[in-house]
């Protein structure tokens, strides 16, 4: 980390309590305002666009420092200045942990199914490795160096930010690369599967496959991807639904540490091999 | 490395007020009374206290607090295990997507330094989100097309 305080360091109290003060009532007030906004769906033509208070809070995260809207709002520098914003960082991590709680009761229940689901739903896992082995070449030509890490090891859902953020910190380019996939993702990312889930059968592979690709570790996007399918299908909608939902659980349970042990260290290799060289850099 | 117990009671109280933030925005956001929430959110809490704690005591693991917190709530869940009725009954009262709206303003706030960065990106990140989202799919459909296949399901 280039903080010049340490993780440690950041979370102590003595003698910073103002900071978390200003930085905690900030964050109860965006997700009070968030929360009352509510839940919206849009629907645009095939695809509904759902937008939930999580993607509000963090544009309104984003839009209140001092880069943004404290240049011009001088009251909102006093309260969110950069000691606020490196608290920030190490705060993240720990405000992940109840949605890594939640992901194991969400599955623990269904475990049955999962061990009676095939090999094909298991094998399949595998393929969420196309993230880098398409994307980081795509992204090293478009000239990202260490944010190509943390923007291709996967489709940077809420998991992979808890990943990240504790292996490199989120302050770091490859938690740059992981926020700007996830932010892409939340905002685009169910548009985007829905027009794939489409047009998808045009490359003949079984509509059965495809829906177990659909299952990509998002509730949103599979809903979006395994529902366009379907429609194109119909005869097969029941199945295609029952796959991707399962393929989705799946990875909601082995994501984690498929990412942990298979992507990170294989996106790091393949970075080593194809990457540029630099010196000094972890 | 042992067990740092200043930083861990720095790390509960943090997680009690992170607790606080939940249990108040789902309470604005999705109507669940804060009393009825907080024996719910005091288990996700002692869970995530667990995980934190016993990735200080296993540095060399390199296993994430964030899947030690899914493995434990996983486990603790399960059909077979006596605590799963007590455990699903409870935290029940913890919404799922509100946990997420706190995380997601600590995060904005938390690149807030870096919006240049964010701009260098630019479109670029759209391009290679694309292809990372096109990735996992046609990667998962190619294997599963094959594995299916050969079980002669298709």
């Amino acid at each position: 980390m280039s903080e010049q305080k340490t993780e440690a360091e950041l979370i102590k109290f003595q003698g910073r309590i103002p900071v978390f003060a200003r930085l905690l009532l900030t964050v109860l007030v965006i997700v009070i305002i968030t929360e009352l906004i509510g839940t919206k769906t849009i629907s645009v033509g095939i695809a509904n666009i759902v937008l939930l208070p999580m993607l509000y809070a963090v544009v309104i995260g984003v839009l209140i420092t001092p880069d943004v809207l404290g240049k011009s709002i001088t009251v909102l520098e006093k309260v969110i200045s950069s000691e606020e914003i490196a608290l920030a960082g190490p705060l993240v991590t720990l405000a992940l942990l109840p949605l890594g709680v939640k992901y194991g009761l969400l599955v623990g229940p269904a475990i049955g199914q999962v061990v009676k689901a095939g090999p094909a739903f298991i094998l399949q896992e595998l393929g969420n490795l196309g993230t880098v082995l398409i994307g980081l070449p795509v992204a090293l030509m478009l000239g990202l160096r260490r944010e190509a890490i943390g923007a291709t090891v996967s489709i940077c859902r809420e998991p992979t930010l808890g990943i990240i953020a504790e292996r490199y910190g989120i302050n770091s380019p490859e938690g740059t690369g992981v926020l700007a996939t996830y932010l892409v993702g939340t905002v685009l990312g169910t548009i985007f599967y829905a027009l794939l889930g489409s047009i998808a059968t045009l490359t003949r592979l079984h509509p059965y496959a495809l829906a177990m690709a659909c299952g990509m570790g998002s509730a949103s996007m599979m809903t979006a991807s395994a529902g366009a399918l379907a429609a194109t299908v119909p005869e097969m909608a029941d199945t295609i639904l029952a796959y991707a939902a399962t393929s989705n659980m799946l990875t909601g349970i082995d994501g984690v540490y498929a990412e942990v042990f298979l992507a990170l260290p294989f996106v790091n290799w393949l970075y080593k091999k194809i990457g540029p060289r630099e010196g000094g850099n972890k | 490395m042992g067990l740092d117990t200043e930083k861990t009671l720095n790390q509960l109280i943090i997680m009690l007020f992170v607790g606080v933030l939940i249990l108040i925005g789902q309470w604005v956001g999705y109507g669940i009374p804060i009393m009825n929430a907080i024996p719910g959110m005091l288990i996700v809490i002692a869970i995530c206290m667990a995980s934190l704690i016993i990735k200080d005591l296993l540095p060399n693991l390199k296993f994430p607090a964030f899947a030690w917190a899914s493995l434990i709530g996983l486990i603790l869940c399960m059909p077979f295990m006596p605590t799963a009725e007590t455990v699903l009954r409870f935290t029940k009262e913890v919404n799922f997507l509100g946990t997420t709206t706190p995380i997601l303003a600590i995060a904005g706030i938390s690149v807030g330094n870096r919006i240049d960065e964010f701009k260098r990106l630019s479109w670029r990140i759209v391009i290679i989100s694309f292809v990372v989202f096109a990735g996992t799919f046609f990667g998962s459909a190619i294997i599963a097309h094959i594995v299916l296949k050969i079980q002669g399901i298709i």
